[in-house]
C-alpha cells in the first residue's frame, strides 16, 4: 500500500466524502489554539491555588480580614497574634508529632521497602500497604476511633493522633523508598559479601547511600503530610490539639478569632513556601537528570 | 547466594500483622459496628438494623447523594482541566525550567493547611468581598451577588484548586512516558491531531486518567473543610455528618455513614473499571507503555 500512486487520490476521495459534521470536527481538531487553551486552563486552576494564598497575606495586614477591602492597613493582627499565646502549644505539638511521624516513616519505609523489592510476589503486600491511599480520611478516622475508643475502650490522646497520621503518611513514604530501592542492584551486596563485609556494613555502607534520596524523601513527605493532617487527627484527638485542628477551630468559630489565623498562616507560609520551593526544585531537577 | 542476602524474614510479616491490626481490622469493625447499638455509653452486641433504618428515615441518604453528586461533578471538572494541561505539560512545554516550576507549584499545595486556605475565599466571595465590591463599584451589578458565598457554587469553587494537582500528576506522568515517535508516526500516517488524541494518546494515557480519577474522587468523598466553611450550613456533606455524629456520640450512625462512603466509592471504581475495560484493553496498553 505504501508507495502506491493511488494514495493521494484515495485521500482526496476521503476528504470529499466527509459529511458536514465531520468537516466541523476536522476543523476543530486542526485548530491551532488548543495547546494555548490547555495551558491557560491549567494556569487558571493553579491560580485558584495561589490567589487565596496571596490574598491571605494581603488581608493579614488589613483591619478587617473578612471584609473584602484590604484597607486601612494595620499591623494589629500581628500584634494580637504576639499577645495571644494559645497558638504556641498546638504548634509545638505539631512540630514534635510531625518529626516523630517522619522518623518512624523513614525507619519502617526503609525496612519494608527494601524487603518488598526482594520478594517474588510483592503485589499483595504492596496493595495492603497502599490501601489507606484509597480510603477517604473520614472513613479511616471514624474506623480507627470506633475501633480504639469504643471497641477496645482506650483513651484517646497524642498516641492515637500519631497512629492516624502514620497510617496516612506511611504509604507515601513507602512509595518513595520503593522507587529508589527497585533500581538497586543486588549484585553490589554480593560483591560486598565476597569481599568479607558483615551484614551491617553491607547495609550501611553499600545499600544506605544508594537508598538515601528515597529515605530522605520519605521523611520529608512524612513530616509535611503529618503537619497538615486535619480530618483523621480531629476524630482521634481526644482533648489534644494540633496546629491544623487549632486553625480549623479558629476558622470555624466566631469571626473575632479569624484575624489571628490570617497572620499566623501568613507567617507559616512565609517560612515554609521558600523551603518547600527550593526542596522540590532540587528534587525534580535531580530526578530529571537521573 | 541471594537467599542469604535477603533481610531477616521478620520485618515484613511483623509489619503486615501490625498494619492489618491498625488498618484492615478497624475498617471491618465499622461495617459490623453499624449493625450494633450504643446504650448508655456501652456497646450492645446484638445485631440490629435500627441505625440503617434511622439513617434512611432521617434523610441522611440525601447527604450521601449530594456528596456523591458534588464529588463526581468536581472530578469531571478537574479531569476536563487537567487532561489538556497534562498533555501540554508533557508534550507541549519545551522549556525545562518552566516544567520544573509548574511541577513545584503543583506539589506545594499538598502540604499547606486547608482551613486557612479555604477561609480566605470568604473575603473574596462574600457579600462584602472583593469580587462583589468591585462589581458594585463598577456598576455592573446593583446589589452584591449573594450566591457567590455560602452556596454550592462556593463549595465547588473552593474545591477547584485543592483537587487539581492530584488529577494532573498521574496523567502527566503517564503522558511523559508516551514515546514522541508514536505521535510522529500517527501524524505521518495522515491522522489529524484529533485522531491522534483519540486513538493514540487517550488509550495510552488511560491508566493515568484512571489513577487521577481515583486519587481525586477518594479525598472528594471525604471533603470536610470546604462545605463547612463555604457552604454556610446549606451544603452538608458526609464528612460533616460523620463529624457531627461522632460529636453527638452516635457512633453506629458514624459507622454507617463511613460504610456508605466506602460503598459508594467501591461502586464508582467498579463502574470506572468496567467502562475503561469495555473501551480499551488494559493489558495491551500496559505493554505498549512498557515498550
Amino acid at each position: 500500500m505504501i508507495g502506491t500512486s493511488d494514495l493521494p487520490t484515495l485521500a482526496l476521495i476521503d476528504e470529499r466524502q466527509l459529511a458536514g459534521s465531520s468537516r466541523f470536527w476536522r476543523s476543530v481538531s486542526r485548530w491551532k489554539g488548543w495547546p494555548t487553551a490547555a495551558k491557560w486552563l491549567g494556569f487558571f486552576a493553579i491560580a485558584m491555588i495561589y490567589v487565596p494564598l496571596v490574598w491571605l497575606a494581603i488581608m493579614s495586614i488589613a483591619q478587617s480580614p473578612l471584609s473584602g477591602i484590604p484597607y486601612p492597613l494595620t499591623t494589629a493582627n500581628y500584634a494580637a497574634l504576639a499577645a495571644d499565646s494559645r497558638w504556641i502549644p498546638p504548634l509545638q505539638v505539631s512540630l514534635v508529632m510531625s518529626t516523630l511521624v517522619a522518623i518512624v516513616c523513614m525507619v519502617i519505609a526503609t525496612m519494608v521497602g527494601r524487603s518488598i523489592t526482594r520478594m517474588r510476589r510483592p503485589g499483595g503486600v504492596l496493595l495492603l500497604t497502599l490501601l489507606p491511599l484509597f480510603v477517604p480520611g473520614l472513613t479511616m478516622g471514624a474506623a480507627l476511633f470506633i475501633f480504639l475508643r469504643t471497641m477496645l475502650g482506650l483513651k484517646m490522646g497524642y498516641w492515637s493522633i500519631f497512629l492516624a497520621q502514620l497510617v496516612w503518611a506511611l504509604p507515601f513514604a513507602l512509595l518513595l523508598v520503593l522507587v529508589i530501592a527497585s533500581r538497586f542492584d543486588l549484585r553490589l551486596l554480593e560483591a560486598a559479601e565476597d569481599l568479607g563485609a558483615t551484614p551491617w556494613r553491607r547495609f550501611w555502607d553499600i545499600e544506605m547511600p544508594i537508598l538515601r534520596p528515597g529515605v530522605f524523601g520519605a521523611g520529608v513527605f512524612g513530616f509535611l503530610l503529618s503537619f497538615n493532617e486535619l480530618l483523621r487527627s480531629l476524630f482521634l484527638r481526644g482533648v489534644e490539639t494540633t496546629m491544623p485542628i487549632y486553625n480549623w477551630a479558629m476558622a470555624a468559630s466566631q469571626q473575632s478569632q479569624v484575624p489571628i489565623i490570617f497572620s499566623l498562616a501568613t507567617i507559616i507560609l512565609v517560612v515554609t513556601l521558600p523551603v518547600m520551593g527550593v526542596f522540590f526544585w532540587f528534587l525534580f531537577v535531580k530526578l530529571d537528570r537521573s | 547466594m541471594l537467599d542469604r542476602l535477603t533481610p531477616s524474614g521478620v520485618a515484613v510479616p511483623a509489619f503486615l500483622i501490625t498494619w492489618s491490626l491498625v488498618v484492615i481490622l478497624p475498617l471491618l469493625v465499622i461495617v459490623l459496628f453499624s449493625f450494633l447499638q450504643v446504650k448508655s455509653y456501652r456497646v450492645v452486641y446484638v445485631p440490629t438494623l435500627g441505625t440503617w433504618e434511622s439513617v434512611i428515615d432521617s434523610g441522611r441518604w440525601i447527604v450521601a447523594v449530594r456528596t456523591l453528586r458534588i464529588a463526581i461533578t468536581m472530578t469531571l471538572i478537574e479531569l476536563l482541566l487537567a487532561f489538556p494541561f497534562a498533555l501540554w505539560l508533557a508534550k507541549g512545554c519545551k522549556s525545562k525550567p518552566a516544567k520544573a516550576i509548574i511541577i513545584t507549584l503543583l506539589t506545594i499545595p499538598f502540604f499547606l493547611d486547608t482551613s486557612s486556605r479555604i477561609i480566605v475565599w470568604r473575603s473574596i466571595l462574600g457579600t462584602n468581598g472583593i469580587v462583589n465590591t468591585v462589581l458594585t463599584s463598577l456598576g455592573i451589578v446593583d446589589e452584591p451577588i449573594s450566591w457567590l458565598l455560602y452556596s454550592e457554587f462556593a463549595v465547588h469553587f473552593g474545591m477547584l484548586g485543592s483537587y487539581f494537582p492530584t488529577m494532573v500528576f498521574p496523567i502527566f506522568m503517564i503522558m511523559s512516558l508516551i514515546d514522541d515517535d508514536y505521535l510522529q508516526a500517527s501524524s505521518d500516517l495522515g491522522a489529524s491531531p484529533g485522531q491522534t488524541l483519540l486513538y493514540v494518546i487517550l488509550p495510552m494515557s488511560l491508566p493515568g486518567v484512571v489513577a487521577g480519577v481515583v486519587f481525586t474522587l477518594v479525598p472528594l468523598m471525604a471533603a470536610f473543610v470546604e462545605p463547612q466553611m463555604l457552604g454556610g450550613g446549606f451544603v452538608n456533606l458526609l464528612g460533616n455528618s460523620v463529624n457531627s455524629a461522632l460529636q453527638e456520640l452516635k457512633y453506629p450512625t458514624a459507622a454507617a455513614l463511613s460504610t456508605i462512603v466506602v460503598a459508594l466509592l467501591g461502586v464508582c471504581l467498579a463502574a470506572l473499571i468496567l467502562i475503561t475495560r469495555k473501551r480499551f484493553d488494559m493489558s495491551t496498553m500496559f505493554q505498549a507503555i512498557r515498550r
